[in-house]
C-alpha cells in the first residue's frame, strides 16, 4: 500500500514551516534586518530548497510502501538508504492516529505504531487517508486478537466515558498543565528591568518597601492567573470531545479540537492503573484515571497526554472504570508510621531554617526589609510535613499492590503482582536513621522513566523487607496460575 | 552473600581521580587564563584544592561502595545490595530476565575485572549490574543466570 498522495504537499509544507520558522528566527536574531538588500538571493534560495524538498518528498512517497500481512506490519522505506521493517502485530502496543488542522483540511492522518520498549515510535505512516487510518487501527486490533476479517463481530464498541462540555470546562480550570509554567521563563527578561527601575535602594524603608511588596504580590498574582488561563485553554483544546470506547481487548479514545487524536490502549499489556487527583479535584470529588501500558505511558510522546484513559470523571466512576479494566479488590490504604511524619516535618524545617538563615545573613549585609517574614516558613514546614505524610500510603492485596503519594497531586497506583519486573527496596541515609525504607514496584511501563515509580514510601524497615519477599512470592504464584 | 573482587576499588578510585583531575583542571584553567582581576584571591591553588577534595571524596566513596556491595544468586531470584548514601536492595526474579551481558571497560581490562549486566523489561532494568568480578566468575555467573532464566517458566516479557 502507498501513502496518500496528499502526503507529499503535506510533508513539504510541514517541514517547510518547521525549518522556515527556525531559519527566520535564526536570521532575524543574527543580522538585525541587514538582509533586506539580499532578498532576491534569499528568495532564490527558498525556491531552490522548496523544489529540492518537493523532489525529496515525492521520492519518499514513491519509495514508501507498507502492507498489513496476517501477523506483521511490513514497511519498506527510505530514499537514500533503504529500510525494510517487519513489526510482529503481537508486539504492537498502541496505534495512534493524529490529525492536525492542515491534515484535517486535506483529509489525511498520521498513524503511529508503538511496540514495547524504546522511546521512539516504531512505525510512522505520514500520511494516509483518514479512512485508511481508521481501517489500519481496527485491522491491527482485529488481527492481534486473532479474529478473521469476515467475522462480523465489529461493533461500534461500548462507550465507556464521554467528557461533556461542562466537565471539560471544569477539568480545564481545575487542573494545571505544568508545561505551561515554562512560559514563565519567557517573562523573566521582561520583568527584570522593571524590577530594577523600581530601585531597591529607595525602597528599603517604610512606605516604599510596603509598596514594593504589594506590587510584587500583584505581579505574581497576575502572572499566576495568566498561566492558569493559558493552561486551561491548552487543556480545553487538547481534550475537546473526549470519548473512550472499548473494542474487544483494546480501549480506544478520541479527543482534540484543533488537532484530533485517536489511539488505542491495549488492555492485555496493561501494567498499572493510577488515579490522580490534585488539590482542587479532591475538593469536588473528581479524579483522572491513567492506564499505563508497556508501549508508553500517559503524558508521553507522541500525542502528549492523550493516553490518560479518562482525564476527568467523578471519583466513583473512575474507580469503577479502573476496576473494570483490572478487577482489583477493595484495599484499605495504610499510612506510614508516624515517625515518618516527624521525618518530613524535620526535613522541611531544615529547609525553612536554611532560607531563614540566608534571609538573616542577607539582612545583615544589605538590610533587607521584612526579612523576618521568612520565619513564617516554619509553621508552613510543619503543615507541609503533616500533609505530605497524610497523603502517603500503601496496601498489599492478594493480587495487587497499591501505592499512594502526593499532596498537590495525589496519585494512587494499582500494580498487579504479575506485572512486576523487579522489586527494589531503598533506604536513604536519613531513612536509615528513622528505621524506614521505601519499596519500588518496577514494571515494564515507561512512565517510570519520568520518575513516576509506584513507590511505597517510608514503611518501617521490617515491613519493607517482608513486603519485598511477599511481592516476589505472589508474582510467582500468579504466574504459575496463568 | 557474595562480595566483589577487592580490585574493583582500584577501578572506582581511578575513575573518581580522573573526574577530580578534569574538575581541578577546569578550575586551574579558569584561574590561569580568565580575567580574575576582580577576585585577586582566586589562584590556581584552588584547582589543586578541588582536585584533592573531589579525589579524596571519590576514593572514600569507592572504598565504602565496595564494603556495601553484595549479591546473591538465590533459588529463583537474583539479589543485589548496594549504595553508600542510599542503600538499595534489588530483587530480580529469573522469570523476568531478558538477557545477560558481560562487559569489560578499558580500566577493568587493565586490572583484570569484568561486569555482568542483567536486563529485564522493566524500566529499571539497566540498574541491575554487578561490577568487579573476575572474568571467570563473570562468565560463570552469566552462564548460570542464563540457565536459570531459561529454566523458569517461559513467559511473555510484558
Amino acid at each position: 500500500m502507498r501513502l496518500h498522495p496528499f502526503s507529499v504537499p503535506y510533508r513539504v509544507v510541514d517541514r517547510g514551516l518547521r525549518f522556515g520558522w527556525a531559519a527566520v528566527i535564526g536570521v532575524a536574531a543574527t543580522s538585525g534586518g541587514a538582509f533586506a538588500e539580499f532578498w532576491p538571493f534569499i528568495l532564490a534560495g527558498v525556491v531552490a530548497l522548496a523544489v529540492l524538498g518537493l523532489g525529496y518528498e515525492y521520492a519518499y512517497y514513491q519509495r514508501f510502501a507498507y502492507e498489513l500481512t496476517g501477523d506483521t506490519l511490513d514497511i519498506d522505506s527510505g530514499v537514500l538508504s533503504r529500510r525494510e521493517r517487519e513489526i510482529p502485530l503481537r508486539r504492537v502496543q498502541n496505534v495512534d492516529v493524529t490529525r492536525n488542522v492542515l491534515q484535517r483540511a486535506l483529509g489525511i492522518a498520521t498513524v503511529s505504531v508503538e511496540t514495547a520498549g524504546g522511546g521512539s515510535t516504531e512505525a510512522k505512516l505520514e500520511c494516509v487517508s483518514a479512512e485508511e487510518a481508521e481501517r489500519l487501527q481496527t485491522e491491527i486490533r482485529r488481527l492481534k486478537a486473532g479474529e478473521t476479517a469476515d467475522a462480523e463481530s465489529e461493533t461500534a464498541g461500548d462507550v465507556l466515558y464521554e467528557l461533556d462540555d461542562r466537565s471539560l470546562l471544569a477539568y480545564s480550570f481545575l487542573s494545571f498543565d505544568p508545561r505551561v509554567a515554562s512560559g514563565i521563563a519567557v517573562l523573566f527578561p521582561l520583568l527584570g528591568p522593571v524590577v530594577a527601575t523600581l530601585g531597591f535602594g529607595d525602597a528599603v524603608n517604610g512606605f516604599g518597601a510596603a509598596l514594593l511588596v504589594v506590587l510584587v504580590g500583584v505581579a505574581v498574582l497576575l502572572l499566576v492567573s495568566a498561566l492558569w488561563a493559558a493552561s486551561a485553554a491548552v487543556r480545553f483544546v487538547r481534550f475537546y470531545g473526549f470519548r473512550l470506547r472499548r473494542e474487544g481487548d483494546d480501549l480506544r479514545y478520541e479527543r482534540g479540537l484543533l488537532k484530533r487524536y485517536t489511539g488505542t490502549i491495549p488492555l492485555d499489556k496493561l501494567q498499572s492503573v493510577s488515579l490522580t487527583e490534585n488539590v482542587l479535584m479532591r475538593r469536588v470529588g473528581y479524579a483522572t484515571l491513567a492506564v499505563e501500558t508497556a508501549g508508553y505511558a500517559p503524558g508521553d510522546t507522541p500525542s502528549g497526554g492523550s493516553e490518560a484513559a479518562v482525564p476527568f470523571a467523578p471519583r466513583e466512576d473512575a474507580v469503577a472504570l479502573a476496576r473494570m479494566l483490572e478487577p482489583f479488590e477493595d484495599i484499605a490504604v495504610e499510612r506510614p508510621p508516624t515517625r515518618a511524619r516527624r521525618r518530613y516535618v524535620g526535613r522541611y524545617s531544615i529547609l525553612a531554617g536554611i532560607v531563614a538563615a540566608s534571609a538573616f545573613a542577607a539582612n545583615a549585609f544589605w538590610s533587607l526589609p521584612y526579612w523576618w517574614l521568612s520565619l513564617l516558613l516554619f509553621p508552613l514546614a510543619v503543615a507541609g510535613g503533616h500533609y505530605r505524610w497524610l497523603h502517603l500510603g500503601h496496601a498489599e492485596g492478594d493480587e495487587y499492590a497499591v501505592t499512594r503519594s502526593g499532596f498537590w497531586s495525589r496519585s494512587t497506583t494499582v500494580v498487579p503482582y504479575y506485572r512486576l519486573q523487579t522489586v527494589i527496596e531503598s533506604q536513604s541515609v536519613f531513612q536509615r536513621r528513622w528505621g524506614l525504607a521505601s519499596v519500588v514496584y518496577d514494571t515494564a511501563g515507561s512512565r517510570r522513566l519520568a520518575g513516576g515509580d509506584a513507590t511505597a514510601h517510608d514503611l518501617s524497615e521490617d515491613t519493607a523487607s517482608s513486603l519485598v519477599e511477599r511481592a516476589i512470592d505472589r508474582l510467582r504464584a500468579t504466574l504459575g496460575r496463568q | 552473600m557474595e562480595r566483589l573482587n577487592p580490585r574493583v576499588r582500584v577501578v572506582w578510585a581511578v575513575g573518581a581521580l580522573v573526574t577530580a583531575l578534569v574538575l581541578g583542571g577546569i578550575v586551574t584553567g579558569v584561574a590561569l587564563f580568565a580575567d580574575t582581576s576582580e577576585f585577586p584571591w582566586f589562584t590556581p591553588l584552588y584547582g589543586v584544592g578541588v582536585f584533592l577534595l573531589v579525589g579524596v571524596v571519590g576514593v572514600v566513596f569507592a572504598v565504602l561502595r565496595y564494603r556495601v556491595f553484595r549479591f546473591e544468586v538465590r533459588d529463583d531470584t537474583l539479589f543485589l545490595q548496594r549504595g553508600v548514601v542510599t542503600r538499595v536492595r534489588t530483587v530480580v526474579p529469573y522469570v523476568r530476565v531478558q538477557h545477560v551481558d558481560t562487559q569489560r571497560g578499558p580500566l577493568e581490562r587493565l586490572v583484570g575485572l569484568s561486569s555482568v549486566v542483567v536486563y529485564t523489561a522493566g524500566s529499571r532494568g539497566a540498574d541491575v549490574s554487578i561490577p568487579g568480578l573476575t572474568p571467570e566468575r563473570a562468565d560463570e555467573l552469566q552462564a548460570s543466570l542464563r540457565e536459570l532464566a531459561i529454566e523458569s517458566e517461559p513467559e511473555d516479557a510484558v
